[in-house]
Parts: structure tokens; sequence; C-alpha cells
């Protein structure tokens, strides 16, 4: 563009030819970089060519693969691909392994309830009542800041905090609330869904903060002045703009509940089977087709749970 | 809402609560790490203050019932592991997030095709790892089934930072730098690298950590040579002694130092691209 305007200042007929033809070369640029000529094309593909590969390799074959196997033959220490349904009429005819099914499912269901009830009110305070952007920011990241420790630690975290002569024991007893130490609050499902929900509600607390920070204030303002309590303007006006980020935050917390096994394997004292920890023991006794079946269930499972959460949202729109 | 002066205390009130049910487990934790040893358990009271867990980790106490902590070579490993991870997953999200600027067909397929490696439960990941890898008669390693694994699952991560960052910056600057006829390469590495350069640094940062802290990936794929994760899970079934906590504290300020870092490379860039923003301007 400077040159063109060089050129109109050197000699005035040549003016319009001149920018004319910068027109034309920026818009060939432009055309070039956009799309259609097919050196731009094979440019892309050769940028995608390699990550395509990786998760269509080592994501999506191993998954068909996991189907296969599922009606492979299973025999005491190894499988064979002999086709057979063996393996999916052990599980569903199993009481233990459809237990686990019905387990995971309920302990999911739970801890969807938890994260959200304890989740919402902090992300209300976040996002609507800190005015302050700089604060808003810190607030969160002191949210998010146990997420950057070790996923193990933070599970193991719990033991001392919840056994007999743990922490929550011993104020209890302080406090005169209680006698005898609980015995519960270790190794139960309580201990379990108090583990997943320290770890996961997060993940509930950013999406729906994000929502409710975006929310005009003068929405409220005009709800207020045509005299709504606050109570209505919750439930008319704010619930419902934040509800995408609820869904948001349900996706994220279901997506990693349901796959779970390390939680309940190390706060259960692996009384709390889910289906991620019958996975694990299958595959420590090398019942690999078994495994399989199991597998396909969770993604089974994991598939309709994100399907119906998606009918309320579009992700890539919100995002 | 927000002149509720009743509803804003308590709310206040209540987010505090909140924050401290997320750390307190880690206060607690902290706390019996110095627990006296051998003879003191993972719970209270503390029989004596002392920091001799942390000298059990690294081999400074003399042997006890309590056996140490099978770490040295599997901290080795997971640190390279994590930076190999590291190193792929920021190229391949940076390529991939770059072939996103352009409209194409199939994008849609693409983007979901990449973001499935960050949804499907690790322990899937691995055991169709492990199916492929045992039917092909390769065996798993940490450095081959695992890594691969890892790349999965981190390059989601490096691909949507990456595309959050191209999706905020000017392709004019590059068009301009072309149109004056510096070559593809010298304005990658001149014009854009430089404004994609935060993107990149929390690419890596969220892939080294999330990959030095990988678990469930990780267990069916790493085989007999075990991660670092992999060694602590492995000491869980037993019965667990203060020492564990002590490694917890230690890799928890692990990985605040690598935080750390990225603070300090950020904040220098800001600065450096912001010197030479004054430096156009003086010119």
């Amino acid at each position: 563009m400077d040159a063109s305007r060089d050129s109109n200042a050197l000699s005035d007929g040549g003016s319009e030819r001149a920018t004319a033809e910068s027109v034309r070369t920026e818009q060939a640029a432009r055309q070039q970089a956009r799309s259609g000529t097919s050196s731009a094309r094979s440019t892309t593909a050769m940028l995608l060519a390699p990550g395509t590969i990786w998760m269509l390799l080592f994501l999506v074959v191993p998954m068909l693969m996991m189907v296969y196997v599922s009606f492979w033959t299973q025999k005491t220490f190894s499988i064979e691909p002999t086709l057979t349904v063996q393996s999916w009429v052990a599980f569903f005819s199993s009481e233990t392994y459809f237990a686990a099914l019905l387990r995971t499912i309920k302990i999911w269901l739970i801890v969807l309830a938890t994260t959200f009830a304890l989740g919402y009110p902090t992300a209300l305070f976040i996002g609507l009542f800190i005015k302050n952007k700089t604060l808003q920011t810190i607030v969160l990241v002191l949210c998010v800041v146990p997420f950057w420790t070790s996923f193990l630690i933070r599970v193991l975290a719990w033991r001392p905090m919840l056994g007999k002569e743990g922490a929550v024991n011993i104020v209890l007893e302080k406090l005169g609330l209680i006698s005898e130490p609980i015995e519960v609050l270790l190794f139960t499902e309580f201990s379990v869904v108090v583990g997943m929900t320290q770890i996961y509600v997060v993940f509930m607390v950013g999406p729906i903060a994000f929502m409710l920070s975006r929310i005009d204030p003068s929405l409220i303002e005009a709800a207020r002045d045509l005299g709504a309590g606050t109570w209505r303007i919750f439930r008319t006006i704010i619930f419902p703009l934040s509800l995408p980020g609820v869904v948001v935050g349900a996706i994220f917390v279901s997506v990693m509940v349901l796959g779970e096994f390390a939680t309940s394997a190390a706060l259960s004292g692996r009384k709390v089977n889910l289906l991620g920890n019958i996975i694990v023991t299958q595959v420590g006794s090398l019942k690999w087709a078994f495994a399989a079946v199991v597998g396909v269930i969770l993604t089974a499972v994991m598939a309709v749970v994100i399907a119906a959460l998606l009918r309320f949202v579009d992700l890539r729109k919100e995002l | 809402m927000g002149n509720r002066p009743f509803l804003r205390s308590a709310l206040a009130f209540y987010t505090l609560l909140f924050i401290s049910f997320l750390y307190a487990p880690f206060v607690v934790l902290g706390i019996l790490s110095f627990q006296a040893g051998p003879e003191g358990g993972p719970q209270f009271p503390i029989i004596e203050w002392s920091v001799y867990w942390y000298e059990h980790i690294f081999g400074l106490t003399p042997p006890s019932r309590v056996a140490p902590l099978p770490i040295g070579e599997a901290l080795i490993r997971s640190l390279s592991l994590a930076f190999m991870t590291m190193v792929t997953s920021t190229v391949l999200g940076t390529m991939t997030a770059q072939a996103f600027r352009r409209r194409f067909k199939g994008s849609g397929f693409v983007f979901y095709l990449v973001v499935l490696g960050m949804i499907v439960p690790g322990v899937l990941v691995g055991l169709g790892l492990a199916l492929v890898a045992n039917n092909l008669g390769i065996s798993r390693t940490w450095w081959g089934t695992a890594y691969v694994a890892h790349v999965l699952y981190t390059f989601p991560f490096a691909f949507l930072v990456m595309l959050a960052i191209f999706n905020r910056f000017d392709r004019s600057v590059e068009e301009a730098a072309w149109s004056l006829g510096v070559t593809p390469m010298r304005t990658f590495r001149k014009v854009t690298f430089p404004l994609i350069f935060p993107g990149v640094l929390s690419s890596m940062l969220f892939a080294f950590t999330l990959s030095y802290d990988e678990f469930p990936r990780t267990l069916f794929a790493a085989g007999a040579d075990l991660t670092l994760p992999l060694a602590i899970y492995g000491t869980f079934s037993v019965e667990i002694h203060p020492n564990i906590f002590a490694f917890g504290v230690l890799t928890t300020l692990f990985s605040f130092s690598i935080l750390a870092v990225y603070g300090i490379l950020m904040s220098l860039s800001v600065r450096r691209a912001r010197r030479a923003s004054i430096q156009e301007d003086i010119e």
C-alpha cells in the first residue's frame, strides 16, 4: 500500500492504473492464501496429515480393535480370534458385573449432583458478584490450583482426612459432636463420592462462572426496576442464561467420572467396583476379551450420556 | 443481584468454605509428611515433628521395615516421556491449528477426531493400544505405546490452545511479509512464531504436566518399566506410610516450579513484545 501511495505522489497520470494493479495483485494474493489453488490445498493436507493419522491409527483403530476382540474366544490365559458372544453373555448373566454397571451409573449421577450443588454457588459468586476482573481471575485460579498437583496424590490425600483416626473424626470429636469416631467415612461409597467431587468440581465451576460473567448487568437491573424479586430474577434470568455452562460442566464431569477407576480403587479399599475397575482386574488376569466387552459397554454408556447432554447445547458455538 | 449485601456476604463465606474443602486434604497431607519415623504412622497425632520421611525418600535413613519408594528410575522415565510428549504434541497441535486457518472440507470431522483424544477415558485408550500391540506382537514400553497414548491425550490440548491463538491474530501481518517477498520459512520464524509464542509456551506447559502426571492411559500401555505415577500407584495397595505424603509434597512443589518457569518465560515474552512495539513507534 505504501508503494502505491508513493507512485501516486510521483506521477498523477499513472496513479489510477497503479492503484488498480495493486488491488488486483492483492486480491490474487489473498485468494491464493485463503483457498482455491492446488498448492494451498496440498499445504493444508500436509499440515493436517500427521495429526489426523496419529488419531486414526492410535485411537480409532484401537477402539475398533476393542469392539472386535470383545467377540473373540477367551481361553484361560489367552484369546483366540474365533468369533463368539460368550464374553457378552458372561457379562449380562453375571450379577457382579451387571451390578458394576449400575453402580457406575449411580456414582456418576451422585457426583454430577454434588459437583453441581457445591459448585454452582461458588460459580455464582465468582461470575456475578465479583465485579473486578483481576479478582475474578485470582479466585478462579485459586480453585484451579489443586488441579495442578498429582492426581494420585490428590486421591490419596483423602485417606488421612477420612480415616478412623483421620482429621475429620478428630475435629468432630473435639467439637463434641460425636463421642465415637465414625468408621464409615473411609473405604465406602461415601469416600469415593467425596474424593471425586473434590477432584472434578472445578470443571463445573469454570464453565458456569464463565457463562454468568457474560450476563449483561443492565438486564438484571431492568428486571429489578420492573419489580422482580431476587429469587424470581435468579429463576427466570440468571439460571437459564447459565444453563449452557452447566451442560458443558456436566459433560466434563461425566466424561471423567464414567471412566474412573483409580479413585474408587484407592478410596474404597477395592469394595466399590466401577466398570473401570472391572477392566483393570480382567486385564490383570489376562481376560482380554472380557475386558474388551466391558470397554465397549463403557463406551456405549458414555456415548449415550454425551449425546443426551449435547442436545441441550451446541458445544462448538459456546466455546 | 450484585448489590444484595446479605446474599453477597453469604456467598463469599460459602466460597471460602468451598476453597478450604479443595485445599484441606493437601494441608493435612503436608502436616503428616513431617510425622516422626520410622514408627510414626500416616495419621494423627504427630508423635514428633521431623523430616525423617523426606530423608527416607532420598535414601538417607538407615534401613527399616518401610521399603523405600521405587521412584529413582521411574522419575527419569517420566521426565523423558513428558519431554518427548511435549515436543510432539506441540508440533502436531501447531501444525493442525495452522491448517484450520483455511476453510477446508471435512474440518468438522478432523476437529472432533482430535478432540476425541481428550474425551475417551484413559482406561479405554490403554486397553485398545494394548490389544493392538499384543496382536501385532509389539512389546509395550513407556517410550513406545505409552508415548503414543500420552500424545493422544495432550495433542488435543495443544491444538485447542493454538486454535484460540490463531483465531486472535491478524493474518494480514503475514500477508504483508509474503507480498514483500519474504520466504514462507522466514516469515514463520520472524513474524508468525513470535506472535504465537505464548500459545506454544502454554501448549508445552499443558503437555508436559499432563504427561508427567498421566496414569490411566499409562497403566496398560507402559509394559514392565514403570513411570512415576505407576510406581506410586503400586504402593497404594499395600499399607501406606508418611513417605508417600512427603513425596506428594515434593512432587507438588515440582509442579509449581514448572508453573513458575512458565510464568517467568511468559512475562519475558510479553515484555519483549512491548519493547519491540515501542521501538517500532520510535522508528
